[in-house]
């Protein structure tokens, strides 16, 4: 693997003027290290500056102060971009032209031609399954279809990095799976690319990626695997129980928040400790366990107690 | 210099897809319909007048399509959003401004071949009409149009279609306006004409309508200095356009 990061964002920081006296810091010294061949997730509340530094490493905003690296290259200079393929949140394309036409465009612009591009096209098309489109004009496309061909033009020049800003943004939930199974593939298809992309959805962020920076007024709060972020956590587990004493539910309840299921009683025991203590009770008085099930740990309460101080609404974006 | 080309192919067959056989239309029935009315209206004049209006026609459809499609071509990208997946690509900023451009600029002498035809036909009852003077007049038309779209990119850079526009037409109508000479005017105003006249560019080298009405052409050297001029102009507001639209935050 190449040990050049991908992405290196040294004490970058942005600064907006609003009007003559006023003025914002959206990004605020920010030293990021995005690793080769990775999936990264770029998680943070609205205002957080996240579409900030992603313009900032796409060249579209100038930083106020510091330095952005593309695989090593100076962001300022643009052939840092040929290593690039981003998609934006709402990508758009001229309306009269097919998405063939599209891709043909944007590849020419990349300097391919003839049948290299021709083939490349054809694989894309069919890879983001709009094959059966691609002489239609992109006016007639749904919102899905635009987004899979905004990620096809993203592969045109078989980039090092993807950026994707939001890219589930504004699809209904089919369209979300078969976005977040697009991505997969991609990602299995071409493993040494790197991945990083913003999301709204905690859900999405666990699914696809290894690790995971958290914004927050525009200062960098967390960056780390997602695997260490809920290896922090407590495992917990949910046991559900028929036919328990008075006694022994009191004492168990008080260290343990409960529910009434259709089954019997569930209760929910955090860290191995504690529910061999609670198992030893109930083997004690001869309870009937219908089952202990491992439950899967929340990013966002990691997130979430690996920021102390945030408030939740600040963590779950 | 490939990217410049594809680029100014799309933003041509934009411009073709959008609005610009509507003015060819508006410009034919207009010339038609001018032709056939100062015919019955005019007396011995009526070659000259009925030039002199399908000129002007040409001029006044061929500003208006400069500013306006210079305006919604560059800025409806930047609104949209396109263009951010196209500067995402190793592309200048450079090169997306000077392909729109050339794009533009293609369509636009396209469009003044069609109304030169157009003229010529309308011309062909006439007796005694100098081809040669109509031909400069549109040659010089389509220059003083390169450099109203040149202002309107240096505007639509620098602000939004509003103030472009607004912008756009004051370099044109300033660009035309004979000011009194300095002598007349005291200090302060011959400092303010001064610095508009080195700002705004004499618009009035192109028009040459009175001149091809009357059937009065110019030598080959006046021609050649014209378009050097309208070059400069050129160059200038482009290559000015270029240094702001680099430094640009672009935010969508």
């Amino acid at each position: 693997m190449n040990s050049t990061p991908c992405i290196t964002l040294t004490e970058v920081s942005k600064t907006f003027k609003l009007g003559l006296f006023k003025s914002k810091k959206a990004v605020d010294n920010l030293t990021l290290e995005i690793p080769s061949g990775e999936v990264v997730g770029l998680l943070g509340p609205n205002g957080s500056g996240k579409s900030t530094t992603i313009k900032m490493i796409l060249g579209f905003l100038k930083p106020t102060s510091g330095e952005i690296l593309i695989c090593g290259h100076d962001v300022e200079n643009r052939w840092a971009r040929s290593f690039i393929g981003y998609l934006p949140e709402n990508p758009r394309f001229q309306k009269f032209l097919t998405g063939n036409d599209i891709l043909r465009y944007y590849g020419k612009l990349l300097g391919l031609h003839g049948l290299k591009l021709s083939k490349k096209i054809e694989f894309l098309m069919d890879l983001v399954n709009l094959k059966h489109a691609c002489n239609e004009r992109v006016q007639g496309y749904s919102k899905g279809m635009t987004q899979r061909l905004a990620i096809a033009q993203t592969l045109l020049n078989d980039p090092q990095l993807l950026i994707f800003d939001e890219p589930m943004s504004g699809l209904d939930p089919l369209g979300r799976i078969e976005m977040r199974n697009l991505i997969s593939t991609i990602h299995v298809e071409s493993p040494k690319s790197t991945l990083f992309f913003s999301s709204h959805v905690l859900e999405d962020v666990e699914t696809l990626c290894k690790s995971v920076a958290l914004l927050q007024k525009g200062k960098l709060k967390t960056f780390a695997s997602i695997d260490s972020l809920i290896a922090n956590e407590q495992q917990r587990y949910e046991v559900v129980i028929q036919n328990l004493s008075k006694e022994l539910e009191s004492l168990i309840f008080e260290k343990c928040p409960q529910k009434t299921v259709a089954i019997g009683k569930s209760f929910s025991v955090e860290g191995t400790e504690k529910l061999s203590w609670v198992l030893s009770k109930l083997l004690e008085t001869q309870t009937k366990v219908i089952s202990i099930n491992g439950q899967r740990k929340k990013l966002e309460e990691a997130l979430f107690r690996a920021n102390e101080g945030l408030s939740m609404s600040e963590v779950i974006i | 210099m490939k990217q410049i080309f594809q680029i100014s192919w799309i933003a041509i067959r934009e411009l073709i897809y959008e609005k610009v056989f509507y003015l060819l239309f508006s410009f034919v029935g207009l010339a038609l319909i001018l032709g056939m009315l100062l015919g019955q209206l005019t007396f011995g004049e009526q070659a000259k007048l009925t030039l002199d209006f399908m000129l002007g026609c040409a001029h006044i459809s061929m500003i208006l399509f400069s500013i306006f499609m210079g305006i919604s071509l560059f800025q409806r990208e930047l609104l949209m959003g396109s263009v951010s997946m196209l500067l995402s690509k190793p592309i200048s900023r450079t090169s997306f401004l000077l392909g729109k451009y050339l794009g533009q600029i293609i369509v636009q002498f396209g469009v003044i071949i069609a109304m030169t035809v157009v003229i010529a036909l309308t011309c062909l009852k006439f007796d005694g009409i100098q081809y040669t003077a109509i031909f400069q007049a549109l040659l010089l038309i389509f220059f003083e149009t390169c450099v109203i779209t040149a202002i309107t990119y240096f505007f639509a850079v620098n602000s939004g279609s509003i103030t472009a526009s607004i912008a756009s037409f004051v370099f044109f109508i300033v660009g035309h306006y004979k000011a009194p000479s300095s002598g007349h005017l005291s200090g302060d105003s011959k400092l303010v004409k001064e610095i508009l006249s080195a700002i705004i560019p004499n618009l009035e080298i192109f028009n040459l309508k009175t001149f091809a009405s009357y059937g009065i052409t110019i030598s080959p050297q006046e021609l050649g200095l014209s378009f050097a001029y309208a070059l400069l102009c050129m160059a200038i507001f482009l290559i000015s356009a270029s240094l702001t639209f680099n430094r640009k935050d672009i935010l969508t």
